[in-house]
């Protein structure tokens, strides 16, 4: 049986409805939503506002208009650096972050624009919020806080670090590209300013989805100037949002996709599947442990982490395994850096070529996990 | 919150056009998937800035600076920023009209049209210095915006110490009928 264990790149499959709701509006809708003053387009704009509307529910946002669709949650993440940060500025983060935040944090740091420091994380483990108040300087403008590891899935204090930035008057941007959908993200009890997520994770949707929600109150320098469909006389962006991030046409279809994703969250509980994964990711830490060559990066029990592990054989290479997964079983999981040096650095396995990687999702097994098992067996007794 | 009987189902926008009122805002006109004279009095009463006219019948209200004027199967929003905007408030405006006609018989209907307060009658009331700390060139302009909902009431710095007491409280009452947001100042907020 074919198994899919990269949900932490790219959920698979999509609940039924996902494929329904893109396949509905390319053959059934088809048109440009803003656009037009017809029935069509205005259903277009329909299906876009209840996207939008779910994603708010989700996320406990009392006003959808502060969510604005973009192409993935790299673009979200720049959108918001790029768009608040000036020059002078401080920045804290973690020594855990993806390349989506790392990479333009490091090109405006490069460039002279900002300093940073860093959130140490021992051994791939969450940092330590009490340390936080201790970097904060008096030009600290934002905290940038990857919400759980895509290499460890160590899930990360948020809310602790999001009351600490409340007291010290700093914005707090998450990058929740790994929680958004399987773990509950309350903005208002976390206190988070930007919120950048993707849609074609966990949230189901298809690839070429997210979005940032941007706190009241935060202005952002938009990242591209274009046709809105609003206010075309206007020289300059409209200032309301969300038309003043979305220029250019929009993903309509995959923001339609996203909505059938989201409500299927919202129907079946953000709760129940962040149970569903514990469950998953417990059974596998439980089994994984069971062999004596494997080394498990990052905490050690499911409810510090999301459905993701990292480990390593101590005598087999990590592109090996992923290689007989592929070549023998038929189990789809990947090897290597996953686009988070940093995090290898962390847990010091960039020298090993990174990790093997597994990462569960909504539709995934205990069986299944019982077949990788198996299928490592083989390779241990090889 | 969704109300538990689903008195009005759906609103559909069938027309959208640039705002005559105010240039780069949107007008939307939509139906009514029920017919919802029966609650219009129910919902003169629950709103506080709603004004309803039994002949017509038809009722207007505002939300902020928006208005919105209701008929039986249809309505006009004016003033709305864009779609996002239009159709939050319609959602809004729907969740309103079923949670009325689901408190009904908590609610005694109200027939008459009232009246709302005049710019005039808000200016009568505001410390009338000009001091343009609110950000208008006057006591006047700010009066005119603040009956459309284009200002708010706590952006008039002198009428919150203590040299304007009773202007201020005789204020908050003008712009609760208004329709305003009062909850911070009667909690002793600004």
């Amino acid at each position: 049986m074919a198994v899919y264990f990269d949900n932490a790149a790219t959920s698979y499959p999509k609940p039924e409805a996902v494929y329904n709701a893109v396949e509905y509006f390319q053959r059934q809708v088809g048109v440009n939503p803003g656009r037009g003053t017809y029935q069509k387009s205005r259903e277009a704009d329909g299906i876009i506002f209840d996207t939008r509307s779910a994603l708010a529910s989700l996320f406990k946002i009392s006003d959808c208009s502060r969510i604005v669709f973009t192409s993935n949650v790299t673009e979200s993440i720049n959108l918001a650096l790029k768009g608040y940060l000036i020059k002078g500025s401080h920045v804290i983060t973690t020594a855990m972050e993806h390349n989506a935040v790392w990479r333009p944090l490091k090109v405006l740091e490069q460039g002279g624009d900002i300093t940073l420091s860093l959130l140490k994380c021992p051994s791939g483990m969450a940092f330590n919020p009490e340390e936080l108040p201790e970097l904060i300087k008096k030009n600290t403008a934002l905290v940038v806080i990857n919400h759980a590891s895509n290499v460890t899935g160590t899930i990360m204090p948020i809310e602790k670090v999001g009351k600490i930035c409340r007291a010290h008057n700093i914005p707090l941007l998450v990058d929740a590209a790994q929680t958004a959908g399987v773990y509950p993200v309350d903005v208002q009890v976390m206190h988070i300013d930007l919120l950048a997520f993707t849609g074609h994770k966990a949230l189901l949707g298809p690839a070429g989805t997210g979005g940032l929600y941007i706190c009241e109150g935060i202005d952002l320098m938009p990242l591209k100037e274009g046709g809105t469909g609003s206010e075309s006389l206007l020289e300059m962006q409209p200032a309301h949002l969300p038309d003043r991030f979305e220029a250019g046409t929009l993903n309509a279809p995959g923001i339609a996709g996203l909505g059938a994703g989201v409500k299927y969250i919202l129907e079946q509980g953000v709760e129940k599947i962040r149970q569903h994964e514990i469950d998953l990711t417990e059974y596998a830490l439980l089994k994984l442990k069971q062999f004596p060559d494997i080394v498990i990066y990052g905490p050690q029990d499911a409810p510090s982490r999301t459905g993701v592990i990292s480990f390593n054989f101590t005598n087999i290479a990590p592109e090996e395994v992923t290689y007989m997964f592929d070549e023998v079983y038929d189990i789809m999981a990947r090897s290597g850096l996953h686009c988070a040096p940093q995090a290898h650095r962390a847990i010091e396995t960039v020298e090993l070529n990174g990790t093997v990687r597994i990462s569960f999702g909504v539709f995934n097994t205990q069986a299944e996990i019982d077949f990788l098992i198996s299928a490592l067996e083989d390779l241990a007794n090889a | 919150m969704e109300a538990l009987t689903i008195y009005l189902r759906k609103i559909n926008i069938y027309h959208t056009s640039p705002c005559f009122a105010e240039a780069g805002k949107i007008r939307v006109k939509a139906r009514l998937s029920d017919d919802i004279s029966e609650i219009m009095p129910y919902l003169n009463r629950v709103v506080k800035n709603a004004n309803y006219n039994e002949h017509a019948p038809n009722l207007t209200m505002f939300k902020e600076f928006r208005m919105i004027t209701l008929e039986p199967e249809n309505l006009i929003l004016i003033k709305a920023l864009n779609d996002t905007d239009a159709r939050q408030v319609l959602d809004w405006l729907k969740d309103l009209i079923n949670e009325t006609a689901e408190r009904k018989t908590e609610i005694e209907p109200l027939y008459a049209s009232k009246k709302r307060p005049h710019p005039l009658q808000l200016y009568t009331w505001l410390p009338r210095i000009n001091c343009k700390q609110c950000g208008e060139k006057s006591c006047l302009a700010f009066a005119a915006l603040l009956s459309v909902g284009q200002q708010s009431l706590d952006r008039c710095l002198p009428l919150f110490t203590d040299d304007y007491q009773e202007q201020k409280t005789v204020m908050i009452d003008l712009v609760d009928a208004l329709g305003h947001d009062i909850s911070n100042y009667i909690d002793g907020g600004v």
